[in-house]
């Protein structure tokens, strides 16, 4: 596979606060890669250096073989940003957003209008196309903003974090279009803290947690690597803890005890689950291993702030 | 730095957004010379006898026409740009296209220009209406001209204060510390040689002064002393504050 993104070594530091402190990582033509990680991991910085608005403090990082630089003129050409932050122009209707945005990446008049009809269907807003961005919803205004980052036609997608603050429906309907856009061969690159995001999108992520890269893999490997296929959850007070593990040390699963609750992490939960229903203990819980529990393992469950 | 033809993109932004804004700032852009001309020209130039052969009227207007084009490109500059980069983020969008942040930069102060154009043309045609006009049409042209140049210089100059501004209150500093000072030492209203002499020093430092004698001889047609170094020391100047705006808001936007 071509990597289409390279990054060795790659450090940002804003004064003395290190944001993203020296990581490695290959992101191939056509896949979808996700940076996972909590608030404050360096996730937004690293993709920011990639889309070539935030200059790379030390460290090589490449996008189609040409060094990322604020200057890549080339490179902003052939890439899309659906940025997390909603930066629509209020000041424009729906319509003008896109033209004015062609008109940025050189497109002409009537390519741009066609481009735009074709857009506006794909994210559905055909109908919205001379509203203002305040008569929008969220959930259509995320929309535009991935139709505003194809209007360049992008060989990468850098989305930053596209689904947050939307309900389920207009959540869905994202992933579906961004699904669609990675079967067309675009590379997508994603930043999120949905763990179910992550595993509908990606092909590979890795882990982030301050500025560094914890893990990197195929979401469903990493699950079975770090956790194993189930998780069997025990809400009993602390003080039980003693009686409910020697009675359970006989299985090979591995524990934790996080605020109320004990999880252990098993190849196979069933097993253990007749053992509990015996014991009769109240408020166990058999469910599938996640994402979400390898990236709470891996970076903690203590608060980022 | 990093200059093209894009920043006609980011001027075209700013026309379509203007769009919305076009009634009530003409409207303010009107009303802004009739209070001055008539309140300064035919009020207060009632009671001053002629100023060199002429009504006080004729005196004033070749100033207020480029205090109104040092005005309107300011607080596009200083409010405008600050609203774009703080609160509604259209930077931030620009700067991740090929538009470079240099552009986007460059394409405000073009456009605080523009619209300092529009409030002096204005000016310019309440002027004409009550029976001032340039010594020719020729000169009129010129003055047109001179007005998106002195837009320019103002422009940058808000716009480095715009570059290094926590919040909307700063503005103030600029606005009632240096610009409405400005008005006053600057020749607009009265002519400097009543000053004591370190006054006249000063106003020598400032660049309305400067604007005040060209656009005042231009309209005119009467020869004035210093005309030349009037204009080399605003060219010099323009094309300073021009880079060192650029310069400035470039750190405050690409991080």
């Amino acid at each position: 596979m071509i990597p289409l993104v390279t990054a060795a070594g790659l450090t940002k530091k804003y004064g003395d606060l290190v944001a993203v402190a020296g990581i490695d990582f290959e992101i191939h033509e056509g896949e979808c890669f996700g940076f996972l990680g909590p608030n404050g991991a360096g996730k937004t910085t690293t993709v920011r250096m990639i889309h070539c608005v935030s200059p790379v403090t030390s460290g090589t990082l490449t996008v189609g073989g040409l060094p990322a630089g604020i200057d890549n003129r080339a490179l902003k050409m052939m890439t899309g940003v659906i940025p997390q932050e909603i930066n629509l122009d209020n000041d424009l209707t729906v319509q003008e957003n896109l033209i004015v945005f062609a008109r940025f990446f050189d497109i002409g008049r009537n390519e741009a209008r066609a481009r735009i009809a074709e857009l506006l269907r794909f994210v559905e807003l055909e109908a919205k196309s001379g509203s203002k961005i305040s008569e929008l919803s969220t959930g259509m205004k995320r929309r535009l903003l991935i139709a505003r980052a194809l209007i360049n036609r992008p060989r990468l997608i850098v989305a930053d974090e596209p689904t947050t603050g939307l309900d389920p429906q207009a959540r869905h309907l994202i992933w579906q279009r961004l699904r669609q856009l990675k079967s067309q061969g675009t590379t997508l690159v994603l930043t999120t803290q949905y763990m179910e995001e992550a595993q509908q999108l990606c092909d590979r992520i890795v882990v982030m947690c301050q500025g560094k890269i914890l893990k990197e893999g195929i979401p469903a490997k990493l699950v079975e690597d770090e956790i194993g296929r189930e998780v069997v959850e025990i809400r009993v007070p602390p003080e039980e803890d003693g009686k409910v593990l020697a009675e359970l040390s006989a299985f090979p699963c591995a524990h934790e005890r996080v605020g109320d609750t004990l999880y252990f992490y098993c190849r196979d939960g069933h097993a253990l689950m007749r053992k509990l229903i015996e014991l009769d203990l109240p408020n166990t819980l058999n469910r599938p291993a996640t994402l979400e529990d390898v990236f709470l393992k891996l970076t903690g469950r203590s608060l980022h702030e | 730095m990093s200059l093209s033809y894009r920043i006609a993109y980011v001027f075209l932004r700013n026309l379509y957004s203007y769009k919305r804004f076009i009634v009530p700032t003409f409207l303010v852009s009107l009303v802004e010379p009739l209070f001055y001309l008539i309140t300064f020209g035919v009020g207060m130039g009632a009671y001053m006898g002629s100023f060199g052969g002429k009504p006080y009227l004729h005196f004033l207007v070749p100033g207020v026409l480029v205090s109104a084009v040092m005005m309107s490109s300011s607080f596009e500059c200083l409010y405008g740009t600050y609203i774009k980069i703080v609160h509604e983020k259209v930077y931030d969008s620009l700067i991740a296209t090929p538009v470079s942040a240099d552009e986007a930069v460059a394409g405000d102060i073009v456009w605080a220009s523009f619209r300092g154009l529009v409030s002096g043309s204005l000016m310019m045609a309440v002027a004409l209406a009550m029976g001032v006009a340039p010594a020719s049409p020729f000169r009129l042209l010129f003055l047109l001209a001179f007005m998106v140049f002195i837009g320019i210089l103002f422009g940058s100059l808000a716009m480095i204060v715009t570059s290094v501004a926590p919040s909307f209150d700063f503005f103030s500093y600029y606005t009632e510390l240096v610009v409405t000072p400005m008005l006053f030492f600057s020749g607009v209203f009265f002519p400097l040689d009543r000053f004591p002499g370190w006054m006249k020093t000063l106003a020598e430092f400032l660049p309305l002064t400067h604007a005040v004698r060209i656009s005042r001889a231009v309209f005119t047609g009467e020869p004035a002393a210093g005309l030349g170094w009037s204009f080399a020391a605003l060219i010099v100047l323009a094309a300073v504050v021009f880079t060192i705006s650029i310069r400035m808001m470039r750190k405050r936007l690409i991080k």
